[in-house]
């Protein structure tokens, strides 16, 4: 049986550089900015829109507000009665958000979805939102009563591939660098007037504090507050779709390939079940391989002719986890991702461009908005209109989104 | 002409004043060395460290070396592939700044000036062929590494590959927006937002500031007051630019350009705004049991702030509500429909920005969309286009009307549904502050 085609039409990502707090902004403002964007920019009416799923971590916590697929019946009265609903798998709810939706849509239960991620994070202070960020691990085990938790955490992924490989701070400064140096292109990036060079990442004083064990400052991906919408859709409204605006419907991106898995919760129990294994997070790495299996790509450069991926938008919630995701994507061998840093393989014009909207790191982390990003990123890619951060030629784009130390991974492969 | 230019030195003059280190420190992102010169050493060593707090990072020392003009320029200038003057805005004081730059340049190397107010053809006048093709405005905003709106402006003879480099490696390596505009007084930004910005100050000589400001609020589209800006930019800067726009320019809201007396008397007893600790408003010192104050235009004098009653104005409240939720159009046509003296001033100010930045479309920039991009990232103020597609062009060019101003052209002929903002990469909504 084959699997009916999931089409993405496009959609919209607000400026994740705002502080919707300093603008005395209600979340509903967020959500109605984000729906309201990419009905203009992808050319969607209301009346068009069958049903909403809203990703997002922890409203409750941030914005003492839960019951968020509601909201987005507040955007607009065409939406008053439409289906919707909340998915939640820490920062990688919104790929949560975009599975479930892509599930619908391959039922044949609905021809036109809007995904949402959302994330409202500066209504508290950074000590307290990374007090809450800490739910996203198992909390009494990992993260009650320690200052930041998930630094440590990532910190400690490092720590495990300097303990089976041996690990360099200058590669993962340099995947900092990197990311600081793309967010510049990307208009809507939170980190775009940062000042970051490989100095600074590099530094070892306290303007580049320490956060978590080998994690500084620098290494960090940074909460915002931030939405993304996006529309999926059948392949019957993609062709109506195209045809009405004179394109083909091989023009519309579709989802090619998904994975998804989760690892137990606790990061020791993680590091235990890998300790033979070939990669540090095996479920990850499945997770990867699973969508592209699913895309008929065997391999990341397409070695031995066949389809290749032309770049990835990965989670780099911290340095050490783009470090992980290099070698586990199969751009290097287990072990080896210092010489795709080392080579200039992940820039932008290299062989295999990492982040090139500057990622979670440059870009910005509203956690429930990343994995719908990441997916509105590759249309991006693939549809030629990414700006100045265009990948050159981009038919094949992979996103990967994990929720928690390596916990949940969801995994697109985004292509024309 | 080399089209293979690069930026490996950058020489920084001025680089003790807060534009010159704010500059420089920008530079020092993407460019391996940066020269920080001034009078003396020490003064350049002052701005060094002083970049090295405002962009928190050691690293910027590593990039940067320092130097006085009579030591140090020429063998910085040798090797400079860009020679950024910021010094004071005097005439008296870049002349001979610019003889020592022409001096001692390298051919074909660039220079920029950040003037913000000096004619650059002037600045140009009686330099070299080489150094004119090679000199241009380039107006970062303070403070620059917050700011990103920055104009590009040419002399008559500068070589376009020389503005298309600028303009590429600023907007992708600084992060920069980048406006190119003509060589009128007080470029683009400066000649819309500081007209608006006087008005107001010439307002609050009969209201008052405090009700000019409640009036002019954050709800009109602009995340900081009009008087609270004057104060923040300096009352002495403020009267710098509308000065030169005054004696220099003839359009159709000449005097509303004109410096109000009060300021000039002020400004004399060197009353300049927050640096000298206070303009139209004045904080209480921290500990004191006084609040803060408020000026009186008319007497000069300081009275509390809290011995001011303003006349309820609901609908502002109602607007921050709509606009708390997103509801942008919702909340404008509030503002549009609102009855009262307030409203009604609020409306005439709002119409004059909008009416004003369509009329200077042709004479400081090519399209609405430059004079938006400098407004909306240079002023962080509602772009005009912003206002007029929120509240619909039919609202606009009627509020023009009742505030007694001629309907731009561009607004009374437009078709029916035009969209006026070009910007798809701005949210239009983080201009509509909901306070």
């Amino acid at each position: 049986m084959t699997t009916p085609d999931v089409y993405v039409i496009g959609g919209y990502q607000t400026d994740f550089g705002r502080n919707w707090t300093k603008e005395n902004k209600h979340f509903s403002a967020l959500m109605r900015e984000a729906v309201t964007g990419a009905m203009q920019s992808a050319d969607i009416p209301a009346g068009d829109i069958e049903s909403a799923h809203v990703g997002n971590f922890a409203a409750e916590l941030y914005c003492m507000q839960g019951h968020l697929g509601a909201f987005f019946t507040e955007v607009d009265p065409a939406f008053s009665g439409l289906p919707t609903g909340r998915h939640e798998a820490a920062c990688a709810s919104g790929s949560i958000a975009l599975l479930a939706a892509s599930a619908e849509i391959e039922a044949g239960r609905y021809d036109l979805q809007a995904v949402v991620g959302i994330e409202q994070m500066k209504t508290v202070a950074s000590s307290l939102g990374g007090s809450y960020l800490g739910t996203a691990a198992w909390y009494e085990k990992e993260a009650e009563g320690i200052d930041f938790p998930f630094p440590k955490l990532f910190g400690k992924l490092g720590d495990e591939y300097d303990k089976r490989y041996g690990l360099a701070d200058e590669h993962l400064a340099e995947i900092s660098r990197l990311n600081y140096d793309n967010a510049k292109l990307n208009p809507n990036a939170q980190t775009r007037t940062w000042y970051m060079n490989k100095e600074h990442a590099l530094a070892r004083d306290d303007m580049n504090a320490e956060v978590g064990g080998r994690i500084r400052l620098a290494d960090c991906s940074q909460v915002t507050d931030g939405a993304v919408c996006v529309f999926l859709a059948s392949r019957e409204y993609a062709e109506n779709y195209a045809a009405e605006r004179g394109l083909s419907i091989d023009d519309i991106p579709r989802i090619k390939g998904w994975g998804h898995n989760t690892a137990r919760l606790l990061f020791e129990d993680k590091v235990k079940e890998s300790r033979e294994a070939e990669y540090v997070l095996p479920h990850v790495r499945s997770t990867i391989t699973s969508a592209m299996e699913r895309a008929g790509i065997s391999d990341v450069f397409g070695e031995g002719g066949g389809v290749k991926i032309d770049g990835i938008e990965t989670h780099d919630c911290f340095t050490t986890s783009e470090y992980m995701a290099i070698d586990h994507f199969g751009i290097t061998a287990p072990g080896e991702s210092w010489k795709a840093v080392e080579e200039g393989v992940l820039e932008i014009d290299g062989k295999m461009p990492i982040n090139p909207s500057g990622g979670l790191i440059g870009a910005g982390h509203p956690v429930g908005a990343t994995g719908v990003r990441q997916l509105l990123d590759a249309h991006k890619q693939v549809t030629g209109t990414a700006g100045d951060y265009q990948i050159d030629g981009a038919k094949n784009i992979q996103t990967l989104n994990i929720g928690g130390s390596g916990t949940t991974s969801v995994s697109f492969v985004v292509g024309v | 002409m080399s089209n293979q230019r690069s930026l490996e030195h950058v020489v920084v003059l001025g680089a003790n004043g807060t534009m010159g280190f704010g500059s420089a420190a920008l530079f020092t992102q993407a460019v391996p060395r940066v020269t920080f010169l001034a009078r003396t050493r020490a003064k350049a060593e002052e701005g060094l460290a002083a970049a090295i707090a405002q962009v928190r990072s050691n690293s910027l020392a590593s990039r940067s070396d320092v130097g006085s003009y009579d030591d140090d320029l020429a063998a910085a200038l040798a090797t400079a592939d860009l020679v950024f003057e910021a010094v004071a805005e005097d005439p008296a004081i870049k002349g001979p700044i610019f003889d020592l730059i022409e001096a001692h340049r390298r051919p074909g190397s660039m220079v920029a000036t950040v003037s913000s107010g000096l004619s650059i053809n002037g600045l140009a006048a009686g330099r070299s062929d080489d150094f004119r093709a090679n000199f241009c405005g380039l107006h970062f905003f303070n403070p620059p590494n917050v700011i990103t709106g920055t104009e590009l402006i040419p002399n008559a003879d500068t070589d376009p590959e020389v503005l298309d480099f600028l303009e590429t490696f600023c907007r992708t390596r600084l992060g920069r927006e980048m406006v190119r505009t003509e060589d009128t007084p007080a470029f683009a930004g400066n000649r819309v937002g500081f007209k608006v910005l006087n008005e107001c100050a010439q307002m609050a000589e009969d209201l008052g500031p405090m009700l000019v400001d409640r009036i002019v609020g954050p709800y009109t589209g602009r995340a900081l007051t009009p008087l609270a800006t004057i104060d923040l930019v300096g009352w002495d800067v403020h009267r710098a630019i509308v000065d030169n726009v005054y004696e220099n320019t003839k359009d159709e809201v000449h005097e509303t350009n004109k410096l109000p007396d009060y300021m000039a008397k002020l400004i004399d007893q060197g009353v300049l705004g927050r640096k000298t600790g206070g303009g139209f408003f004045k904080r209480a010192p921290k500990g004191s049991d006084e609040g803060d104050m408020v000026l009186v235009p008319a007497t000069g004098d300081y009275v509390p702030q809290s011995s001011i009653t303003l006349p309820d104005m609901p609908y502002v409240d109602e607007i921050a509500d709509l606009y708390s939720q997103g509801r942008y159009v919702e909340g404008l046509n509030v503002l549009c429909d609102a009855k009262g003296a307030e409203a009604a001033l609020a409306r005439k100010v709002m119409a004059g920005y909008i009416a004003y930045s369509f009329e200077r479309v042709g004479e400081v920039c090519e399209s609405i969309t430059d004079i938006d991009r400098i407004m909306g990232m240079g002023f962080n103020w509602a772009p005009p286009s912003v206002l007029v597609d929120t509240m619909g062009t039919a609202n606009a060019v009627k509020m023009i009307a009742e505030a007694g101003l001629s309907v731009p052209a561009a607004l009374a002929d437009a078709a029916p549904g035009t969209q006026f903002f070009n910007h798809p990469t701005t949210n239009a909504g983080r201009f509509f502050v909901a306070a």
